[in-house]
């Protein structure tokens, strides 16, 4: 099957933060210094040739953009100063847009005044959703201290945040998985044999060990403190994760301190620091990583950052200062950061890497198992080379 | 017969010779044959002491053969021959043995390598015996340049001769100077414009007073040899008499409707490089609807570096199907540039920079194996574009369609198809291809082996238009010193036909090479015309009646030659 060219791709991925992409010439310099790049899954030279050329829609079939976890070597030995990593980082941002149906990613990654819009409208919306009903049915908030504590449930009920949570969770878990399915079909498609079944469930423990401990990372060159950064947001995501799903009522009560307090303390700190460390090297540009940050890269550590101080200052105005009226106001700035945050950022911006790398080792090894065995039930009449079928080293 | 008095040298060439063959003993042994007066080994036998040791002997002791046993004869035959004819003697009563290349150098065995370098000097020392003294004739020298071709390399050469005040007759088939360059707008790296240098030439062309330019002129006839040819020109009312022609006849396009998948010929929207020319060189690109093309393919290799048509490399298509690039980016900014390619010859100065310009213009490169070039066919109903060319695009190693409202195929340069014609004309070699044949590649790459004949430009090969240039130049240098001179040396070693044993069947005419044997009607005899002759022996092999004799490579000469190679070992 012939591919056709679209010569329109490098100027739709220009329109992504994609810097000039005609200085390549292919020499495969990128791929032989990459730490990660193996048989089979060989990048980013393959990659960059693909998006010249203006093969879109083979790109989408590849998950060797997702194995990239840009340490930058490439780019700092490239001859042609063609800055390979940048490259599989506009790479990556192509496909988040061509997985979401829903056209938001392309939206937001092409435009900030769609991005600070939507956010802003679902900022109103949550300050709405905690100021209209006070007003409708008013005299209902505490406003001095209760007991030697703040009354927060007065103002915001634990189980309509809890249904907020469930409502959010529903949709968000929605919207990502829809467009990791649509991830899976592509990948898993471009192998053009039947998968068995089975092969989704033995697989499966990558998926976990990946996304709960991204470690792919650690093969990077002098990547291990990213890595460690990168694990600390995880556990703070995970703990946060439950203590606001599962422990919403022992987490939000109207008495004092309890068990949550410890786990909630390390998440916050855990999240703050990897966000100001990820805003710090964007501002020093002194990695590779670091050199090329687009308004999104900036945007999600930044909306973090916040979430994760308004959360602090509400604990502080909540417990050590007994203030209702400023525990209330931080309350809301802080639903009205994380709300909007999590809606755009996870199934459709910076936040999605984080599932879509472990789904692309998982779809990767899925595909070169069913490869294997259908190479060993009908030996040489796919036409696959054998280097195809390699697994991914893990 | 006289008793001989000969002289045999044996050099040690330094070391070369001498630390794998006893140089002592060959002389040694050389002094026993009969007629061998001397015999000697020395150190360096070319250098100045060596050659006087030689030309001592020969008037002291009376010498009047000689053998030197050195290095190839392709070395220093000319320096001994040298030496002989300042000591008195005829230069051709030399004979070299060759014992340092085909002895000391490609043996290890000090031995055999000397038995071997007896057995060749004894060979030599018995064809000497058999040498006779010949004589090198020189003839006049006509002084006017007949220049085949009036193109950018026909006029440059023919100014550069005219520059020294030489006449010169410009030869053109078609009735206007210019060649293949005329419609060609710019030529890269630089984007010089070829209008202004075809107008710069004709116009220097037509002022001189030394050029008389034939346009709408073909030539009928050439008889005659080196200094003193004899032209009829084809419509018969004009001889030329000239000392020397210069051939830049150029090339012609290959044409692409002889390969199908090239699909020229079949869709309108398919042009040749050619016809790209004249597309720029009006500033309007359209397709066959009328419209501005907004996908365009270049396909290179048309034709060339293809088992199916010409193997060789066109070697200006590529900076070419660069430079349509710049235009066509020029003209339409928007437009997406396809250049599908095999191997990117970018050899000239400043032409891998204008490579890598073109590339950062948004033009997209795409690899074919040269085995496997693109096909260009009719896109499927519906599709925007008419074409589509399809080929495995082998950097990505994905097998690729590419959508296209224009393809523009790089066709191929060659030899004009009437080249053979001209080369039978002129008494001249073509290779496989069509090309003229220099006389060497390296050493003598403007002259031919036919004495008087030289070559330039693309006619002998592919050239860019700098390198027409050049070698314009050199062949018009090479013209210059051979006709200066007023006369002209012919070889000594010629063919020589006994008259009276020749039964006039002609076969050495239909076998010589350079057109050197003539019949005379009247005595029904074959006669050598010995300004022609290269001494190649062909004729002497090929004559049935054994009547037709080489000069100095006569059958006693090779014979003696082959008895002392074979005779019994003298110690």
């Amino acid at each position: 099957m012939s591919r056709r060219l679209d010569p329109t791709l490098p100027a739709r991925l220009r329109e992504m933060g994609l810097m000039d992409n005609s200085k390549c010439f292919n020499c495969g310099h990128c791929t032989a210094v990459c730490q990660l790049t193996e048989e089979g899954f060989a990048y980013p030279r393959q990659d960059i040739r693909m998006l010249q050329m203006g093969l879109g829609d083979a790109l989408t079939e590849r998950v060797e953009p997702w194995l990239c976890y840009y340490c930058g070597d490439c780019t700092k030995s490239c001859p042609r100063d063609a800055n390979p990593a940048e490259q599989m980082m506009a790479l990556r941002r192509y496909l988040t847009a061509a997985y979401d149906w829903t056209g938001l990613a392309w939206k937001f990654y092409t435009s900030k005044a769609w991005e600070i819009g939507v956010l802003l409208g679902l900022a109103l919306i949550v300050v709405g959703l905690f100021v209209v009903p006070h007003l409708l049915h008013p005299g209902q908030i505490q406003w001095e201290p209760l007991d030697g504590g703040v009354a927060v449930s007065s103002f915001a009920a634990v189980s309509w945040v809890h249904l907020g949570d469930m409502v959010m969770l529903g949709l968000l878990s929605f919207l990502l998985l829809s467009n990791i399915f649509r991830m899976g079909r592509r990948i898993l498609g471009a192998a053009r044999v039947p998968i068995p079944i089975t092969l989704y469930l033995s697989e499966a423990w990558h998926l976990v060990t990946h996304f709960a401990t991204q470690r792919r990372f650690g093969k990077c060159n002098d990547k291990e403190a990213y890595w460690v950064v990168h694990l600390m947001l995880m556990s703070g995501y995970a703990i946060m994760f439950l203590l606001v799903i599962v422990f919403l009522s022992s987490l939000q009560t109207d008495v004092g301190l309890n068990w949550t307090t410890l786990p909630g303390y390390f998440a916050t700190f855990a999240l703050l620091y990897a966000s100001a460390y990820f805003l710090r090297g964007r501002w020093q540009k002194s990695a590779e990583v670091n050199r090329y940050s687009t308004f999104s890269d900036w945007l999600f550590p930044a909306l973090l950052f916040a979430t994760s101080l308004t959360g602090i200052l509400m604990h502080i105005f909540r417990y050590y200062l007994t203030w209702p009226a400023g525990t209330y106001v931080m309350y809301v700035i802080h639903m009205a950061i994380v709300v909007p945050m999590l809606m755009v950022e996870v199934p459709f911006s910076k936040w999605s890497h984080l599932a879509y790398r472990p789904f692309a080792i998982y779809f990767a090894n899925i595909r070169s198992k069913a490869l294997q065995a259908a190479q060993k039930t009908q030996p040489g009449s796919l036409g696959v080379p054998p280097a195809v079928s390699n697994a991914l080293e893990v | 017969m006289n008793p001989q008095r000969i002289g045999v040298y044996v050099c040690w060439c330094g070391s070369n010779i001498a630390k794998i063959v006893d140089v002592e003993k060959v002389a040694r042994v050389m002094a026993r044959i009969p007629g061998v007066e001397v015999s000697r080994e020395y150190k360096y036998m070319c250098s100045d002491p060596g050659q006087e040791l030689i030309m001592k002997d020969i008037k002291e002791l009376g010498l009047d053969r000689v053998v030197v046993a050195s290095c190839s004869p392709r070395m220093h035959e000319p320096t001994f021959r040298k030496t002989l004819k300042l000591a008195g003697l005829n230069p051709y009563m030399l004979e070299m043995a060759n014992i340092r290349e085909h002895v000391s150098w490609v043996h290890e065995n000090q031995e055999l390598a000397t038995a071997k370098a007896i057995n060749l000097t004894r060979a030599a020392v018995h064809r000497v015996m058999v040498h006779a003294p010949l004589v090198q004739h020189e003839v006049p020298v006509n002084r006017a340049t007949m220049v085949l071709g009036g193109g950018i390399t026909g006029m440059t050469a023919a100014l550069r001769i005219a520059g020294q005040g030489r006449k010169v007759y410009l030869v053109e088939r078609s009735d206007e100077l210019g060649g293949r360059a005329i419609g060609v707008g710019r030529a890269g790296p630089h984007m010089n414009s070829v209008a202004a240098l075809l107008d710069n030439l004709t116009t220097r062309v037509n002022d001189s007073a030394y050029i008389d330019v034939l346009t709408g002129t073909v030539v009928g006839e050439v008889s005659g040899f080196v200094g003193n040819f004899l032209v009829r020109l084809a419509n018969g009312t004009r001889e030329l008499t000239v000392g020397a022609i210069v051939v830049a006849t150029g090339t012609q396009p290959f044409d692409a409707k002889k390969l199908h998948r090239s699909g020229y010929g079949r869709f309108p929207n398919v042009v040749t490089s050619t016809q790209f020319e004249e597309m720029a060189a009006s500033g309007r690109f359209t397709t066959e609807s009328g419209k501005a093309p907004r996908r365009v393919a270049i396909i290179h290799c048309v034709g060339s570096r293809d088992s199916e048509t010409h193997s060789y490399c066109s070697r200006t298509c590529c900076m070419d199907a660069l430079r349509f690039s710049n235009i066509l980016r020029d003209a339409l900014p928007d437009a997406a540039i396809y250049q599908a390619y095999s191997d990117m010859r970018a050899f000239g100065r400043d032409a891998e920079e204008f490579y890598a310009r073109t590339a950062e213009r948004d033009v997209t490169f795409l690899l074919f194996d040269k085995l496997l070039p693109p096909t260009v066919s009719e896109a499927p109903a519906g599709d925007p574009y008419p074409l589509l060319v399809t080929m495995d695009e082998i950097a990505t190693g994905i097998a690729i369609e590419v959508p296209a409202d224009l393809v523009v195929l790089m066709v191929a340069r060659e030899a004009c198809s009437d080249a053979k014609d001209v080369a039978k004309l002129v008494s001249i070699s073509v290779d496989k291809d069509g090309f003229f044949i220099e006389k060497h590649p390296k050493l003598d790459p403007a002259a031919t082996t036919t004495d008087g004949i030289y070559i330039a430009g693309s006619c002998q090969g592919p050239k860019d238009i700098p390198d027409c240039m050049s070698q314009a130049g050199a062949t018009a240098a090479r013209v210059l010193a051979a006709i200066t001179m007023g006369k002209v040396k012919v070889p000594a070693t010629t063919a020589t036909v006994n008259e009276d044993l020749c039964v006039g069947c002609q076969t050495c005419i239909s076998v010589c090479p350079y057109g050197a044997v003539i019949y005379l009607d009247k005595h029904r005899v074959s006669r050598v015309e010995e300004v022609i002759c290269k001494g190649c022996g062909t004729c002497a092999a090929a004559c049935p009646a054994g009547t037709i004799s080489p000069r100095h490579f006569t059958d006693n000469q090779v014979l003696q030659q082959l008895e002392g190679l074979l005779a019994a070992e003298e110690g």
